[in-house]
């Protein structure tokens, strides 16, 4: 198994009508040993910001203390909020400044930029951005995330259908998964509220 | 190189006389030799892919009532869940049950080659093969194969006449008898659970739950178990099936989900 299977994890986000949903697994495993099944994937950058880290569980830590730090200066400086696109920027070349020796990480952004619009993006572990008008997986499971968000997805969903058909993706996958899941944490994000919600999954 | 072939020998009486000619039509069948020059080597690669594998957790103990067996039903290949469904619970014949941990080709066709052996060893001696010359068998068959890449960690369940009878055999050629095992990458969880549940005077309904927790608490662990635990129990008229539930819900029925305690709630108020 290779050094991003090592710890587990599975990672989606999905774009609805003027909001977003962003959704986890809670294992983190040494290989084939479950360790703990309550571990915190996702992390609030601030209101409208969510990052989501995927791959290996000491660089996820750390890469998001460099992050929030870095995000912090930000607001020192320019007295407000990062824009999501903004933030992908920074994660790309925080991510590429360790170009020779990297962070084995696949972070997932989602977030709501001007006017509420929806802003989700993924990258693999050099910073390389791939955005997104509906959804961005990443994780052990991606490939089966990947087929179940593409078959359930339609555009411009109420936050309540587009918290359905993430959960039902998310939990559909990490069940072909062997080192994903052991429940889910899902965070659907609108202008005015954040609903967090933890999914009662398969513990297997 | 001398292969094990008995149970696959036809049943055409090979004639005295040697000619070459007759020799191919008569002789009795045997698996084909690929010519390699490396014959250990070539198969290093599909040694290695099989060898992490077992992935799997299955279980047999003796008790005062018999024998019983369970397993998970989860089969993985590296992280993908290739099925939730597979039988790891192989039926030797009416009083004796296979394990299956390792690779599954290998278990289903060696069992299956058991059984034929056991059923020839009857209809030859006029009674049952006891649990001991079974496992004797298997184990035999598979020294011969050493080093040849199979994977098979099998555990012999059944009822002899000496009573319960309980072995563990594997790929390596290794037969061990004992009163409890467990075979698998989550085979330390569930000896965990196990060794501290068990005592020998139980009663079946006991057993059986004990065998079930252990294979959950194994399946909740290790990443390549999961699905279905099987428990079967053998007992003096032979093996029954007793559950196969399913461990996703087996954990909310273990560990139901409790209405957390509510600390700040919202209250409307009331006039300005």
């Amino acid at each position: 198994m290779s050094i991003f299977e090592y710890n587990g994890s599975a990672l989606v986000a999905m774009v609805g009508k003027n909001c977003f949903a962003i959704a986890s697994d809670r294992r983190l495993g040494v290989q084939l040993q479950t360790i703990a099944t309550d571990f915190q994937r996702i992390s609030k950058i601030h209101d409208r910001l969510f990052l989501g880290l995927s791959g290996l569980a000491t660089d996820a830590q750390t890469l998001y203390q460099r992050l929030v730090f870095r995000h912090k200066l930000y607001q020192l400086r320019e007295e407000r909020d990062m824009k999501p696109e903004t933030f992908a920027n920074l994660v790309s070349a925080i991510l590429y400044e360790k170009r020779f020796g990297p962070y084995f990480c696949q972070p997932v952004i989602a977030g709501l930029g001007d006017e509420d619009k929806p802003f989700i993006c993924t990258m693999d572990s050099i910073g390389a951005k791939e955005l997104a008008k509906d959804f961005v997986v990443a994780g052990t499971a991606s490939e089966s995330l990947y087929g179940a968000c593409e078959s359930m997805f339609k555009e411009n969903m109420e936050p309540e259908e587009l918290f359905e058909t993430v959960s039902q993706a998310f939990l559909a996958s990490v069940d072909g998964d062997c080192l994903s899941g052991w429940g889910g944490h899902v965070y659907v994000v609108t202008p005015t509220e954040v609903k967090e919600r933890i999914l009662k999954g398969r513990m297997d | 190189m001398k292969l094990d072939t008995t149970g696959m020998e036809s049943a055409a009486p090979v004639w005295g006389s040697h000619n070459e000619l007759v020799d191919e039509f008569s002789a009795a069948p045997s698996f084909e030799l690929p010519n390699t020059t490396d014959f250990d080597g070539f198969q290093k690669e599909a040694i290695q892919m099989v060898k992490p594998a077992k992935g799997t957790t299955t279980l047999a103990f003796i008790f005062k009532e018999g024998v019983m067996v369970a397993a998970d039903s989860r089969a993985s290949m590296g992280g993908y869940i290739s099925s939730q469904s597979v039988k790891k619970i192989i039926e030797i014949n009416p009083y004796m049950l296979g394990t299956m941990a390792g690779g599954a080709a290998d278990c289903q066709f060696w069992h299956r080659n058991l059984g034929t052996k056991c059923r020839l060893h009857e209809l030859a001696n006029k009674r049952r093969i006891s649990v001991t010359g079974a496992s004797k068998l298997l184990a035999n068959i598979l020294y011969s194969y050493r080093g040849m890449g199979l994977s098979v960690g099998t555990m012999i369940a059944g009822w002899d006449e000496t009573g319960p009878g309980l072995y563990y055999v594997d790929n390596e050629g290794g037969r061990l008898k004992g009163m409890r095992f467990s075979v698998g990458s989550g085979s330390p969880y569930a000896y965990g659970v196990l060794d501290n549940g068990y005592r020998y005077d139980m009663s079946v309904e006991e057993a059986a739950e004990l065998a079930r927790r252990a294979i959950y608490h194994a399946t909740f662990r290790d990443g390549a178990s999961g699905g279905v635990a099987s428990v079967y129990y053998v007992g003096p008229n032979g093996w029954k099936k007793l559950s196969g539930d399913d461990v996703g819900e087996l954990h909310y029925r273990y560990y139901p989900v409790m209405p957390s305690t509510v600390e700040q709630e919202m209250v409307e108020v009331t006039g300005a």
